[in-house]
């Protein structure tokens, strides 16, 4: 049979963005994906190079705009390293209790756009949202932001925690934690959802490494890095949690890991709410010249909810000479073309929903 | 009051009217031809059809799922269980341009995605209206500096409101649409009002190709 070429996008409501897959079909069987982006492209590490150092948080904010503190954070991290400035002990835990939260928002928005792509579980994109805007409603109560915050500054927190931080954290932990419990039954009980994922899009382990693969895509191929276990930072390493793996490396496995670590990013709240003492967090003015102690280049990496990111950065005096990012969402885009090879052409979104990309991250 | 019904109350005077004296022709047994007839029978209920056509186009905007960026994630936010964008007739979100006449530009313009929006805009069904989502819709917002955004969608397509915001609360899109249902129903100032920019019937944007 002829080799049919169906173009699909760049918009489309199943691309979550503005992607454009070319898509070459023999009958029902994909020959071959061929991705093509740039539809966001606006030039942020240029702009970025024109900015003062705290300028430019907003923009790191737009990159993932489902997961932005952690953007935010991992820049910020990387301009007090070129500085060699302490981070506050309170405003770490601050940090990694917002992270982990942020992390959970990431992940409820996925789940929720992914079983809307799988065709019959539109309840959980309800709930997921329903549970998200709480998540984004502590945010806002802590941060002043309702979706970019660009609460982080050099050594600590923009603004003090609320009086009932800790309070309000644990009540949302406990409200998550029953209601994210509540998502597996309907999921894993749904034949829909499992006979499309299970087995759908497998990536072995030793592609796995050879594409560069990031974050829950990586885990659920079986090999565990996480860089908030392998170069712990913060208060990471004084906490106990799992780094959730798959064995088969297919869709079931992505959706299973990201699953788990919710669950994990729960755990990691509560501990980490234990740790906080008082409520000095509030970091450095915002008027910074720029890097006393000026290093000749930083490497930074930092477990984002979509994998690896790493910023680097050669400081200069009053802003970056020159920033570099990379990001996972497009290292795991890459990957499409290898997955949804050979499989049929029904499959090709919930392969491509279960890579969990921001087409904002991937453009840049 | 009057401005819940559905038509004015002067045309449905006159309708009236029109409707009367056809009646008393016929019963004089005048010999009118029958295309007459039905013009006038046209012009009679074109005032309460006009009026019709506008409430029920008011009250169910069906906006297209067409998100560029951030404010797209609001977008969504707007359709799901918080705000339920159904309960003032914002219909369900449809994935095709032709089932649609609401356009939301949620996001950054790029000159390579100018083409495509355009012609999104031209297969949305008549009369279609643009609502410009988020500061970089309306102006290239923090990427005014950038070389590949256009800053404004209004310098491609002509826009009913504008929503501002970094990106703006879901509430604030429904205020938007409400605008807008208030706008078609005749009831804004200056309701038949749609911003566009001088460039607008420039062929080609500076530095724009077609693929």
């Amino acid at each position: 049979m002829a080799v049919m070429r169906i173009n699909i996008g760049p918009v489309h409501p199943s691309t979550h963005g503005v992607l454009r897959l070319v898509v070459d079909v023999d009958g029902d069987m994909i020959k071959r994906v061929e991705p093509h982006i740039g539809f966001l492209h606006r030039g942020v590490e240029k702009l970025m190079e024109t900015r003062m150092y705290m300028q430019s948080p907003s923009y790191l904010e737009k990159l993932d705009y489902i997961s932005p503190l952690s953007w935010d954070e991992l820049y910020v991290a990387s301009v007090e390293k070129a500085l060699g400035a302490e981070v506050k002990q309170d405003a770490q835990v601050a940090r990694v209790v917002m992270l982990e939260f942020q992390r959970i928002a990431n992940h409820l928005l996925w789940l929720g756009t992914f079983c809307n792509d799988m065709g019959n579980l539109f309840t959980i994109f309800m709930w997921a949202f329903r549970e998200r805007s709480k998540v984004l409603k502590f945010l806002e109560e802590t941060t002043g932001g309702r979706m970019f915050y660009v609460n982080i500054r050099v050594g600590g927190l923009n603004r003090p925690l609320p009086a009932n931080f800790a309070d309000e954290a644990h009540g949302l932990c406990d409200y998550l934690e029953e209601k994210i419990a509540g998502y597996g039954d309907l999921i894993e009980k749904s034949s829909i959802f499992m006979e499309r994922t299970k087995g759908v899009g497998r990536l072995s382990k030793a592609d796995a490494v050879a594409y560069g693969a990031a974050g829950p895509v990586l885990r659920a191929s079986g090999i565990e890095e996480d860089a908030r276990k392998s170069k712990p930072y913060y208060i990471y390493d004084k906490i106990d949690f799992i780094v959730p793996t798959g064995y088969r490396g297919d869709t079931y496995d992505r959706y299973k890991v990201r699953y788990i670590e919710m669950q994990q990013s729960i755990k990691i709240i509560r501990q980490a709410l234990g740790m906080l003492k008082g409520n000095d967090v509030v970091g450095a003015p915002i008027r910074l010249i720029g890097p006393q102690a000026k290093p000749d280049t930083v490497l930074l990496s930092r477990e984002l909810p979509k994998g690896e990111g790493i910023v680097y950065m050669v400081p200069d005096k009053q802003r970056p000479y020159r920033i570099s990012l990379r990001s996972p969402a497009f290292i795991n885009l890459s990957l499409l073309p290898k997955l949804a090879e050979g499989s049929k052409f029904a499959d090709l979104f919930p392969i491509f929903g279960s890579l969990d990309i921001v087409l904002g991250e991937v453009d840049r | 009051m009057a401005n819940d019904l559905p038509y004015s109350v002067q045309e449905f005077m006159n309708s009236e009217k029109e409707m009367s004296k056809l009646t008393q022709m016929a019963s004089k047994k005048y010999r009118m031809p029958l295309n007459a007839v039905f013009t006038k029978l046209s012009d009679a209920t074109r005032a309460i059809a006009s009026g019709t056509v506008n409430w029920g186009r008011r009250n169910s905007l069906w906006p297209m799922q067409f998100g560029l960026s951030c404010c797209a994630i609001e977008f969504m936010d707007f359709g799901a269980s918080r705000i339920d964008s159904d309960r003032r007739g914002f219909l369900m979100f449809r994935g095709t341009p032709r089932q649609c006449d609401v356009m939301i530009v949620a996001g950054w313009v790029t000159k390579s995605m100018v083409p495509r929006v355009k012609r999104l805009y031209e297969q949305m069904a008549k009369p279609s209206y643009v609502v410009s989502f988020g500061e970089c819709a309306t102006s290239g917002g923090p990427w005014w500096e950038s070389y590949n955004i256009i800053k404004g969608i209004d310098q491609v397509l002509p826009v009913d409101v504008y929503v501002a915001g970094c990106p703006p609360r879901p509430e604030n899109l429904f205020n938007a649409l409400m605008m807008l249902q208030q706008k078609i129903g005749g009831e804004a100032v200056r309701s038949s009002e749609r911003s566009v920019s001088e460039d607008l019937h420039k062929p080609e944007i500076e530095g724009l190709r077609l693929p």
